[in-house]
């Protein structure tokens, strides 16, 4: 992953007409969940995802701001927040997540004799891809079949979570919220000084400088 | 494919359209300072071909406002993602200036750079229409609904060239015979009345096909294609018919045009408040919302249109 | 000063999920701060003329042609009455509040996507979060069995169709182009077609490159001011509600005509049976709200929950008499669901298109539901531009591409530069399509429903050449790197059709039931067959239809029996 749109803050908007008050309030909400916080998993169940999140969404050590997948993801479970359908194959939410990390770690230990957090990542991805298709059937599962479970629950709850913080929007170089100001210029190749500019090899201070009047 | 860093790049912020708007005010000022100079006087105590001249020079400079703070605008949407973009800007900030000089002039002889000015912006202005055809044209479908909407707009490099052919016309009078004042070889008052005829259509004309996108939504949106065109028919007859002592409707229907063209700008600023977030979501709504400055585009026509009237009506065969 | 005043930033202080708004005989003013709009209410004991259960694209519209008609009318929702300026945030996630999470069972063998991308629950329905494409349907599809030799042909006349259509598109000011390409000519809609972003204008260079027609998608946002609505800021969040009240949902266009109307709306509000008498009449609704069971009574009940919630509350209605559900002597009830494809093409340009600007739909293409030529299926569909956002777009990453980790992350860093095309498809009607209950329990003690859904060959064809054409047309405009988005579909039809014969459909032409006259069904359920349309506009447009029926039936003393029925007694 590069530095795409350097010096780029969504944040930074917050007091320009791009951010109502009720924007502020839900993205003020979400920013005090600290990488650490976990409600509904046990210790041993957080240790497996938080490695799971380093996968479907790995976070370098060098890169610009954190985002607390592993948090997010156990704030939604905690406050049980559905999606509206389940697939007839799964049980609910909480108990698919539940069973679903439990029997990933059985699978570890069968396989490598570890549990899942402590494999080495390309085991870990190994085993998630595994699951990806339909392979792993241990006992663990209950009849819960793996590919419903990585696909339905993981790949959608992980990948949501990280989409759902500023700094994943600084990253991909979206508008970010927008209300009342929303945008004017729409053609190709066309943006508005509240958005982010691209680094265009060559161009990366230019870009810096553009982006740090986004929010002006 | 090439790709022109433009959105990536320079993109014009808060303070340079601070920078712009000084600017605009510096040149009226200087034209105000080098105004002064003169020695002022009422404009019906001069002669009265001068007179005229500077009528016309007024109307002139009218038009290059509403062109200059226009431009400016649409120009700021558009990123100035091409550099001829800043062309009109300058051009009509000149316009603007050498108007104001010429209607503090009481000399009945042209103002050679005062003229040069003019003729280049009425050159220019003719090029831009070019350019926006183009640039209109050029959209996906080519010339359609959606792309004279939204594409350049056609009238306002057409009010630079009007600005800049009023402007010259106001020159060459100056330096006419007082008696039978002639521009071009033909009679000035005629012509003018004729230019400020046509400009007004054109507006018109434009001022429909905004405020049709804008689905006529509030009934006051009716009358820039209403009062208008009555000014234009009003002119043709100034310019074409027989020769009267008085015009006095056609004054009056003139003077309420160019008062229009003049409130028209307080409708827009409402206009501009009624959209999301107000005035104070500004950096969008003074460009989403409706154009402040095009308005006064009328109040310069019917302002060339009086200044034909005093020709016309004081000199029979002007 | 009424617009001047609804910019200010201001939350609301109290929670509308938790706490019914429309009480004490007022309703929530949308469009102002705070305010309120006063609102007719009735006792529960008072035999209201009708009470409709659903507030959204049928029910809203057709409480607000009932109040006006004279009627004394109660609308029912489920869900919360919205302030949007005050209560939608700028955020995907905190949005999803406006969408039917109640949970649902879905299987088959193409299970349904439900949720956001489906079904709201809000006072105005779906319409709240719908992204506001209002099409007419093709004329021909009012009777496809007929000409087309597919589907059923439903008991409405196209022409007839075609005015309240134009009722709709003016009552909700519909921006669309100046002409339309396909079809018969239509009214001009009432305000000017937005202006394309660089995702439309791929769709048109596309379609410019193929030689088909394309034209700016008609949509329920307003291009100029309209009453207390601004005009679109081109935010693009409208599948997340309209913070701007640009958009034309029901919630602020019929509701607020039926309110003054002297309709009552009550939010928060579960219907959970309908009561029928001994007559094989109904009598009124059961509905949870402030934590309790009441009962409203009425001449004449509305169910209007949309395709999954009304057959769903049919048959929770089921009694001795109506062992199977009410109005189903059929056994059609719940079947016939009918959805729509949403396949897409994805593909990388080198221009930045930054597609989350302006609604999400802004240029379309109905070649294929007008051209019969050249197809191997039954059936046509359109396809518009796309404005997916960050959350969206990454699960289309990961759930249809498969992308995650690293290569996740870096296509994700090419989100400015993705643009797509995407189909709304006429699916078949099949009896195994269909809406059932099951054992399981919701948090109103009611049995939560089961959705399942295959496609038939016919669908699958026509996935196949609609991703097809699309690729084609994408890389015209441009694009590389495309791949195609398979398994989405969207919308919820059928499942209560109507039709000309009681052993046949549900409903008959005026959306009365055949089984229990004072039982009306008036909302996307009603569909014989979809169109390759979204289904909004035509929606509305029978529920206006519908108010017009009844007002007729009840001039003539039809409304308590029908007259053939009259004539049996
Ligand atoms: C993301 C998205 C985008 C869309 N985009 C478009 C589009 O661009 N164009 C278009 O034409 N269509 C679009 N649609 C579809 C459109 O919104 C629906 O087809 C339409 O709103 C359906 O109308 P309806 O009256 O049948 O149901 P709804 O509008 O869904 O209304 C049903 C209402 O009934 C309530 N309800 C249900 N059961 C009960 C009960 N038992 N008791 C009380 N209340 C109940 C629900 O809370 C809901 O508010 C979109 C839908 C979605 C989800
Ligand atoms: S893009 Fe327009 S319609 Fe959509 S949410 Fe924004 S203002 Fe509303």
């Amino acid at each position: 992953m590069r530095d795409l749109y350097p010096g780029y803050d969504v944040l930074a908007k917050r007091h320009t007409p791009s951010w109502n008050e009720q924007t502020r309030e839900v993205i003020d909400r979400r920013l005090t969940i600290a990488r650490s916080d976990h409600r509904f998993f046990t210790e041993e169940e957080w240790a497996t995802l938080c490695a799971i999140c380093e996968r479907i969404v790995p976070q370098r050590a060098e890169k610009q701001g954190f985002v607390p997948v592993a948090a997010l993801v156990d704030n939604k479970l905690h406050t049980d927040d559905r999606e509206g359908y389940r697939d007839a194959h799964l049980p609910k939410m909480q108990e698919a997540w539940r069973r679903g990390i439990a029997a990933l770690n059985d699978e570890a230990q069968a396989r490598c004799g570890a549990p899942f957090h402590e494999l080495a990542g390309a085991e870990q991805d190994e085993l998630l891809s595994a699951a990806a298709c339909g392979e792993l059937k241990c006992a663990g599962w209950k009849g819960m079949p793996s590919d419903a479970f990585f696909h339905r629950r993981v790949l959608s709850d992980v990948v949501s979570a990280y989409y759902s913080h500023p700094t994943a929007w600084n990253e991909i170089g979206w508008g970010g919220p927008a209300s009342p100001r929303g945008y004017v210029r729409m053609d190709f190749n066309r943006r508005d000084a509240w958005e982010a500019a691209e680094a265009y090899p060559g161009h990366e201070e230019q870009a810096r400088q553009e982006n740090l009047r986004a929010g002006r | 494919m090439s790709r022109e860093v433009v959105t990536s790049g320079k993109q014009i912020g808060e303070d340079q359209v601070g920078l712009g708007i000084i600017a605009a005010m510096a040149a009226l000022a200087l034209a105000a300072v080098l105004a002064r100079k003169q020695k002022y006087r009422r404009l019906a105590q001069s002669s009265g071909t001068v007179t005229a001249a500077r009528r016309l020079n007024r109307a002139a400079g009218t038009l290059a406002f509403s062109v200059l703070f226009d431009s400016a605008i649409e120009h700021y949407r558009g990123s100035f993602h091409n550099k001829a973009m800043y062309t009109p800007l300058v051009v009509s900030s000149l316009a603007l200036a050498v108007s104001a000089h010429g209607v503090n002039d009481e000399r009945s002889e042209m103002h050679r750079l005062r003229d040069a000015i003019y003729v280049a912006a009425a050159v220019i202005g003719a090029i831009g229409t070019g350019f926006h055809i183009y640039n209109v044209a050029k959209g996906p479908g080519g010339i359609n609904w959606q792309s004279v909407f939204y594409g350049a707009p056609l009238g306002a490099p057409a009010a630079i060239a009007l600005s800049g052919l009023l402007g010259a016309a106001a020159e060459r009078i100056r330096d006419s015979d007082p008696h039978r004042p002639r521009v071009f070889g033909l009679p000035a008052g005629r012509l003018a009345a004729a230019i400020a005829s046509l400009g007004l259509l054109g507006t018109t004309g434009e001022a429909s096909l905004l405020h049709f996108r804008g689905a006529f939504h509030n009934p006051f949106m009716f009358l820039p294609v209403t009062l208008p065109p009555v000014s234009a028919a009003l002119l043709a007859e100034t310019a074409l018919g027989k020769q009267h002592r008085s015009r006095w409707f056609t004054r009056w229907w003139l003077r309420l045009t160019t008062a229009m063209g003049f409130v028209g700008v307080c409708f827009h600023a409402y206009g501009v408040h009624r959209n999301m977030g107000g005035w104070r979501n500004w950096r969008q709504n003074v460009l989403n919302g409706p154009p402040l400055p095009a308005p006064p585009s009328f109040a310069g026509l019917a302002l060339a249109g009086l200044a034909a009237l005093t020709l016309v009506e004081d000199r029979p065969d002007a | 000063m009424r617009d001047g005043e609804a910019r200010e930033n201001r939350r609301p202080s109290d929670d509308p999920m938790r706490r019914p708004r429309a009480i004490h005989g007022r309703a929530p003013d949308v469009f102002r701060l705070g305010a309120w709009v006063p609102m007719r209410q009735f006792g529960e004991d008072e035999e209201v003329d009708f009470a409709i259960v659903g507030t959204g694209a049928g029910g809203g519209t057709l409480a607000c042609k009932l109040a006006e008609a004279g009627f004394s009318v109660v609308a029912f929702d489920a869900g919360p009455y919205w302030r949007p300026l005050e209560d939608f945030a700028s955020d995907e996630t905190a949005q999803s509040k406006l969408y039917w999470t109640d949970e649902r069972i879905v299987d088959g063998e193409n299970p349904l996507q439900l949720g956001s991308n489906n079904s709201g629950k809000s006072v105005g329905g779906s319409t709240v979060h719908f992204a506001m494409v209002s099409l007419r349907f093709r004329p021909e599809w009012f009777k496809s069995r007929t000409l087309l030799g597919y589907g059923a042909d439903w008991p409405l006349d196209w022409r007839e169709m075609w005015t309240y259509y134009e009722e709709v598109e003016q009552a909700l000011k519909i921006a669309g182009p100046i002409t339309y390409p396909w079809g018969p000519k239509r009214p001009r809609y009432p305000y000017r077609a937005h202006e394309l972003n660089a995702a439309a204008k791929v769709l048109a260079r596309g379609a410019e490159a193929l030689g088909i027609s394309w034209t700016e998608t008609p949509l329920a946002t307003i291009s100029a001011p309209r009453g207390a609505s601004p005009p679109c800021v081109y935010r693009g969040f409208c599948t997340l509600g309209c913070s701007t009240n640009a958009k034309q949902s029901v919630l602020i266009t019929w509701l607020p005509r039926a309110l003054h109307a002297g309709a009552e709306i009550r939010d928060l509000a579960m219907v959970g049976q309908i009561e029928t008498n001994g007559a094989d009449r109904v009598t009124g609704v059961h509905y949870h709200r402030d934590c309790e069971w009441h009962f409203q009574r009425a001449k004449n009940v509305v169910v209007a929950g949309y395709a999954i919630e009304t057959p769903r509350l049919l048959l929770m209605s089921a009694t001795s008499r109506f062992p199977d559900g009410l109005a189903n002597s059929s056994g059609l009830v719940g079947k016939n669901l009918m959805v729509q494809g949403n396949q897409a093409v994805w593909g990388i340009m080198d221009d930045e298109i930054r597609s989350y600007k302006g609604p999400p739909s802004l240029a379309i293409t109905e070649h294929w539901n007008y051209e019969d030529k050249g197809k191997d299926f039954h059936g046509g569909y359109a396809y518009m531009s796309q404005g997916p956002l960050p959350v969206l777009w990454a699960r289309t990453l990961a759930g249809s591409r498969g992308l995650w980790g690293e290569a996740l992350l870096n296509e994700m860093q090419r989100y400015n530069h993705s643009v797509g095309l995407k189909v709304v498809s006429e699916y078949m009607p099949q009896e195994r399509n269909r809406v059932t209950l099951t054992d399981e329990k919701d948090q109103y003690g009611l049995p939560i429903p089961r959705v399942t859904y295959s496609w038939c060959d016919n669908d699958k064809r026509m996935n196949r050449h609609a991703l097809a054409f699309m690729r084609r047309a994408l890389e015209a405009a441009g694009a590389r790197e495309i791949w195609d988005q398979e398994d989405d579909t969207c919308h919820l039809n059928g499942t209560a059709r109507m039709g000309f014969d009681p052993r046949t459909s549900v409903v008959d032409g005026d959306c009365r039931s055949w089984d229990i006259p004072n039982l009306w069904i008036c909302d996307g359920s009603v569909f014989p067959t979809v169109g390759g349309v979204n289904p909004s506009l035509t929606i509305q447009a029978i529920a206006c239809r519908t108010a017009d029926r009844i007002k007729a039936l009840a001039a003539r003393g039809d409304l308590e029996v029908r007259s053939k029925d009259r004539q049996l007694v």
